[in-house]
Order: C-alpha cells, then structure tokens, then sequence
C-alpha cells in the first residue's frame, strides 16, 4: 500500500527524506546539547523561577 | 551594569484568569456530572436542550477551553512577567483577552445546547466563534511577544518555550482545521471531505490535546513545580530534549484515533510509530518533574501543593504511556470507542491537568492577596477529594471498557456473536458508569472545597493588583566564540518561534499534504452518489442532536463488526461527507450500514420513545422531531456550496432541490402511514428527514433495500 502511495504521489519522496533528515537532526541536536557542559550558566537559567523577590507564604 | 529599573506585575489579570478558571472548572465538571447521569439515568435529558448529544461537547469545550484554557492564561500571565522581568506588553491587551476568551465561554455556552455545531471534535463551534478565538489567540500572541521583545531577561527559560510552542501550533491547527465555507450565519461547511476531513480532524484533535492540554502545562509544571518545591528543575539539559523532541514528535501522532479505520495504512503505520516514539520525551519530563523533588519529599507528605502537582506529573506520566500503548494496533482494535479511551482521556484531565491547575491555584492565589491560604486542612481534603475521585472515574470505566470489547467480540462455538444485541453490551456496564459519576461528584465536591477556600483566603487579604519590584535594564549581549548555540537561539525570541513553526509544520506537511493532493488516496466507487436535500437536511439534524456522540459511521475489517453491522467501510463511501461523522465512541451500536435494515415506522417509533423498540434502552427520547417542521430555508445554499467543493450535483439543481426535498419526504410520509403511522402533517416534520439520511447510510455499496418496501406492501 506504502509503496502503491507513494508510486502515484510521483514528487514527494523529498518530503520523506527532509523529514527524517529533520527528526535525525532534531534529536541529535538535543542530544549534543544534553552532553555539552556548561554548567554554570544552565545553572543561572535553571534557577530564574527562583529568582524573585517576592515574599514567600509557604503553606 | 546597567541601572536598576522600578516597574510593576499585573497581578489583576492574573486574579481574574483565576477566577474564571475556578468558575468555569466547576461548571464544565458539572456538565460533565449531568451527562454521566443521563448515562445511567435517562430521564436526566431535560428538553432538547439539554440531551447527552448536545451538552456532551458543551462539557468538553467548557473544561478544555474555559477551565484549561483560563488556567493556562493564568499560568502564562503569573509566569511570564516574573521570568522576563517585565510587566505585561498592554494592560489593555490584557483585557481584551480576558473579556474576549470569556465572551467566547459565553457563547459556547449559548450555541452548544442550542444544536449549533459543526460536530467536529473539540472543534464544535461555528465560524464567527472560530473568527472570534482566531482574533483572541492574536491578541494573545501580541501581548505575549510584546512582553517578551520587552524584557529585561535576556534568556528565555524553558517554560516561555512551552508558552511560544504551543501559541504557534494552536494557531496552525485551528487555522487548518476551520477552513469552512459559511452556508449561514451558524452554519457552514468543511472544505475537506471524508476520509481527508478525519485526517484533519484528529490531526488537529490530537494536537488539541497535545498543544492545549499538554505543552502550556508543562511550561506551568517546568515553572509552578521548583517554586512549590523551593529548587530548580532537576535538569534543565532533560528540559532542552523534552521541549524538542515533545514538539517534533507529537505533531505526527493524530491517525492513531482513525486505526483500523479506511484511513490509508500508510498514515495509520505513522501515527502509531510516532505515538511509541512519545514515550521518551513524555516520560522524560515527568521524570524531570519528580526528581526536581529530590530531597524534598518530606515536604510532600505536609503541603498539598506539592501533593497536587505530584500526583499531577505521575498522572501526566501514566495517560503518556497508556497513549502510546493504546495506539498499538492489537491494543486498539480491542479499546476503540469504547469507556476504555474515555478512561484514559480523563487520567489526563482530572489528574494532569486538573491537579496542576489546584496546586498552581493554592501556590499563586495567597500570593495575590498577600496572604496565607485560609486553611491546609480543607486543601488537603480537597486533594484526597481529587485523587479517590479521579480513581472511581477511572477504574470503573477502564472496567466498562473491557467488559465492552470481550462482549462485542465474543462468539459461541456455532461462530455466532455471543451478544448479537447491543444493548446487552450496554446494560451490562450501567454498574461502572453510576461508579463513574460517583467518581464525578466527588471529584467536583473537591472543587468546591477549593473555592471555598480561596474565596476565604481572599477575604482575608487584599489583592496587591501590582507588584512593584526592581530589575537591572537588558544588557544587549555580544555574542562570543564558543558560545552555546541553543543560549544564542533562547535569546532570540522570533527565532524560537520560526523554529518551532517549522518543527510542527513538517508534521504536518508530510502526514497531510499527500492526503490531499493524491487523489488515488481515496479510491473512488462508481455507486456513491451525493446526498438528496431531504437527506442533507437529516444528516445536519444528525449533526445537530450529537448523534456522533454515542454512534460511530465506521465498520472496522474484524469479523466481530462485519457481523454485526455488515460490511466494512470503504474510504470510497464518504467522498461526499462534509464533515464526516466516523465518531470516536460507541454508547450505541455504529450506524454505518443501517440504511434499510428496518422500516422507517422503526425510527419513527424508535426516535419517539426508543425503549418501545429497544427495551433497556439508554438513548433519550427526541419527541421534538416529530413536532418541529424541517427547516428548507437553507437547503439551496447548502447545495451550491456543496457545488463549490465539486459534489457533482447537476447544473441548477439548487433551484429545485426544495422541491425534490418535498417530493421525497412525501414518499417517505406516504410509506410511514403505510406502516401504521398517524400523523398529520407528517411530511413537514423534521423526523422524515432524519429517516431519510439514516435509511440512506451505507446503502450505496449494497442493494438497496427493496425487501422491507416488497415485504410491506
């Protein structure tokens, strides 16, 4: 059925290949990311929410 | 460094967003209350108004649109201006969205019960309502980039990521989804047909529920949860993958509602891939979720904040591993449209998003009137109120589910259906569904309790409308060698955007775009012919009684089904289906193949009082169709849009439809009193229409039905 679509649809196995090649970029991206250190200044956004000076009524 | 600069946060928008979602919440739940007793309990339809068909959606449009949808902007409102140093862009804006999105509850509220819907789901509403949230969600858009271009912050944290997500792609899907002809001023017509429209249908409902019920609650979860718990998110490196890989991956995910169905196996194969393929990213934020509380979990013992939105993130966790499961061919075939799915929609319902949206409430709502919560005690009442009652909705339900399937697929040993009528399928499950609304009323008497309680917190402070506070002026940053990219991305807000458009759209594209151009997707059968007028008309009072709330339109290829209702649908079949109405759940039998499968005097009597012809029956009675006149005033411009979409209706034939509408439904009247009906004035009566379409339904593949007329005469 796959291949009988993809026969009668002529040009759009490009959008295959862009998609995978999209998903494969997109995860390996976030992966680099995941392992490239830079602790400090992830650590500064990490803390954002934190950083207010509102008072606290803690419950 | 630059100077301090002194400004303020709105806090008055973020109060009435709260208290439109508490208003709100307990008002689509009670809505929900009433049509799980009208399951039970029919004589709980009160009028035409108010049936199960017509408020069904009403419930869901109020607790996804009013209640999520205002605690969503209450979330982004709090959140937003905290994390970007900065007031909201126009107080004005701000306004206008919130009176906007209220008015738009409002009529939701007014149109729903009176029928007018385009039957789509989670997409009911008619076209000047969609114009009206397009223009909303704009305003939206332009307050929420403004605040962001604004801000003294140059990073965006990854809550605002979420936010920017799902702006972008809610606007997509409801742009795609609502492309409709107006026929009148609240009615109008799909531009996709058939197997095209399902397609579209649950692209956009899937993505309904991924990109309103989930990604802005994760920017609420990613933001809310290490405020409650005092420390940062677990990881924000986990936050960076979540974000991208959720978004990428969830866009694909719709055709996994349409399995088994004539939607293209190609599609199917794609939607179920992508939904196991959600697993990682889900379970990847949930995880980040519970182990920000690490080292805090003695906390969660004392504070029902921290309690909410644990079990929040664990129920997030679970409806996101079921999903995918259920998106397992072998695991559909057995839990489509049956309670098993409604089950697991409200795992995700009560316990995600509601439960975060109790605890953001207890967090945020002592804060705005500089006061303590009036009582843990009761807040703690309220979570165990919440939890036992989202356990009783569920179980019971996942219960009824099973019970549902093993019966509609059991066969004696002679290879007969073991329950060939399908109202002992019913009957047999009534026990879970008054455990269900059990589960309801508990879970809403919770929220009440919260109400209570904030309206006593309240009263107790005083609303600090704004919030002065002191922040240094944005440094403009130079970019250095060696600089992470992804910092570079986060400080380019428009980027972001763009990035995230295209991320979806590809999506998108790539599941849509072949449907609707390759005509062979769609294999055409020489037989299927446009509707008449009569039986337009009866398929829009099909539409506008919900009937697709209770009955599907679609036989899957199982011996089980071709049994029982006859052949499988073909794709072929619905060409000329603006909208189509395949349905989602089966209260009551699918109706594809029930043209000519009994004498009009059947639905006649049926529609007046369906225990006469099925005893035990839940189904409510619609006397009223018997009583009001068919309304013809529209029938010509319905068919010259259905002209304009290239239904091949002959040249003129919206001059005299009117007249062959009236010509049929005489027929129609004239074989009903054959049949012993009295009645007078009968041909003008909005049920001979609905006859008309249900004695029309998947007859165009099949012989028609001369036997009962031979029979009869």
């Amino acid at each position: 059925m796959y291949k009988y679509i993809l026969q009668a649809a002529g040009n759009i196995n490009w959008m295959a290949v862009f998609a995978l090649l999209t998903f494969f970029f997109i995860f390996s991206m976030s992966i680099y990311l995941a392992f490239v250190k830079d602790k400090e200044s992830l650590q500064k956004i990490a803390n954002l929410p934190l950083a207010d000076d509102e008072p606290h009524y803690n419950s | 460094m630059t100077q301090l600069e002194t400004f303020s946060y709105d806090n008055k928008i973020v109060r009435d967003f709260a208290i439109a979602t508490t208003i709100w919440g307990i008002v689509g739940m009670l809505v929900g209350l009433l049509a799980a007793l009208q399951l039970v309990w029919p004589d709980f339809n009160i009028t035409q108004y108010f049936t199960f068909g017509r408020i069904r959606p009403l419930h869901t449009n109020a607790v996804i649109f009013a209640f999520v949808g205002n605690g969503i902007f209450m979330g982004v409102y709090y959140s937003l201006q905290r994390l970007l140093k900065a007031r909201m862009y126009s107080n004005v804006l701000s306004k206008i969205h919130f009176w906007g999105w209220q008015l738009i509850i409002l009529s939701a509220a007014i149109t729903l019960p009176l029928g007018i819907t385009s039957s789509a789901e989670y997409a009911e509403l008619e076209w000047p309502i969609d114009i009206g949230i397009a223009l909303i969600w704009i305003v939206f858009g332009i307050n929420m980039f403004g605040t962001i271009l604004k801000r003294r912050e140059n990073h965006l944290y990854v809550a605002i990521w979420f936010y920017i997500g799902t702006w972008v792609t809610v606007t997509l899907l409801h742009v795609i989804k609502n492309l409709e002809i107006p026929v009148h001023m609240w009615n109008s017509i799909p531009v996709f047909a058939g197997v095209q429209d399902a397609l579209v249908q649950w692209w956009y409902g899937h993505n309904a529920v991924a990109f309103f019920l989930t990604t802005p609650y994760l920017g609420l979860m990613y933001y809310f949860l290490p405020k409650a718990a005092n420390r940062p998110i677990y990881s924000y490196k986990l936050s960076i993958i979540h974000f991208w890989a959720l978004i990428f991956i969830y866009i694909w995910a719709g055709p996994h509602h349409l399995l088994y169905t004539s939607l293209p196996d190609w599609a199917q194969t794609l939607g179920s891939v992508f939904s196991i393929m959600l697993i990682a990213p889900s379970w990847g934020g949930m995880l980040n979720g519970l182990l920000t509380l690490r080292g805090a979990w003695d906390r969660v013992r004392k504070d029902p904040i921290l309690k909410f939105m644990v079990v929040a993130v664990t129920a997030y966790g679970m409806a996101t591993l079921e999903g995918p499961l259920l998106s397992i061919k072998s695991i559909n075939a057995i839990s489509h449209y049956t309670d098993w799915t409604v089950g697991h929609v409200h795992v995700g319902t009560l316990g995600w998003n509601g439960m975060l949206t109790f605890g953001v409430l207890y967090w945020l709502w002592p804060r705005l009137y500089g006061t303590k919560l009036f009582s843990i005690k009761l807040a703690n009442t309220h979570f165990w109120f919440s939890t036992i009652g989202t356990l009783f909705y569920a179980v019971p339900l996942y219960w009824a589910g099973w019970t549902q399937s093993l019966m509609w697929k059991k066969f004696t040993p002679d290879g007969f259906l073991a329950y060939g009528n399908f109202l002992e399928t019913v009957t047999q499950i009534l026990p879970m569904y008054m455990l269900r609304s059990l589960g309801g009323f508990i879970y809403v008497l919770g929220v009440f309790l919260m109400a209570y309680n904030l309206w006593k917190t309240a009263q107790a402070g005083k609303l600090i409308e704004n919030v002065e506070t002191t922040a240094p002026g944005r440094m403009k940053h130079i970019a250095h060698k060696g600089e992470h990219w992804h910092r570079w991305i986060e400080r380019k807000p428009i980027l972001l955007m763009v990035c995230s458009a295209i991320v979806v759209v590809i999506g998108g594209l790539v599941e849509i775009f072949p449907m609707l151009v390759i005509d062979k997707n769609v294999p055409k059968i020489a037989s299927v012919q446009p509707y008449t007028p009569l039986e337009l008309e009866g398929r829009d009072l099909y539409i506008k009684e919900g009937c697709i709330g209770c009955h599907s339109q679609m036989i899957r290829p199982f011996r089980s089904e071709t049994e029982r209702y006859g052949e499988y649908s073909k794709s072929g079949e619905f060409v000329y289906d603006r909208p189509h109405l395949w349905g989602s759940k089966r209260t009551g039998p699918d109706l594809h193949r029930i043209g000519g499968k009994y004498p009009h005097s059947w639905h006649y009597n049926h529609m007046l009082e369906p225990e006469s012809m099925s005893p035990g029956s839940i189904m409510p009675p619609y006397p009223w169709l018997l009583e009001q006149d068919i309304n013809t005033d529209y029938t010509a411009a319905k068919i010259k849009v259905l002209k304009m979409l290239k239904t091949p209706y002959p040249k003129g034939f919206e001059d005299k439809a009117v007249r062959i509408l009236r010509e049929q439904a005489t027929e129609i009247a004239d074989e009903l009193r054959e049949q012993g009906i009295e009645h007078e004035d009968l041909e003008n009566k909005e049920i001979v229409a609905l006859i008309a379409y249900l004695q029309r339904l998947g007859t165009d593949i099949k012989p028609k039905p001369v036997v009962i007329k031979t029979i009869q005469k």
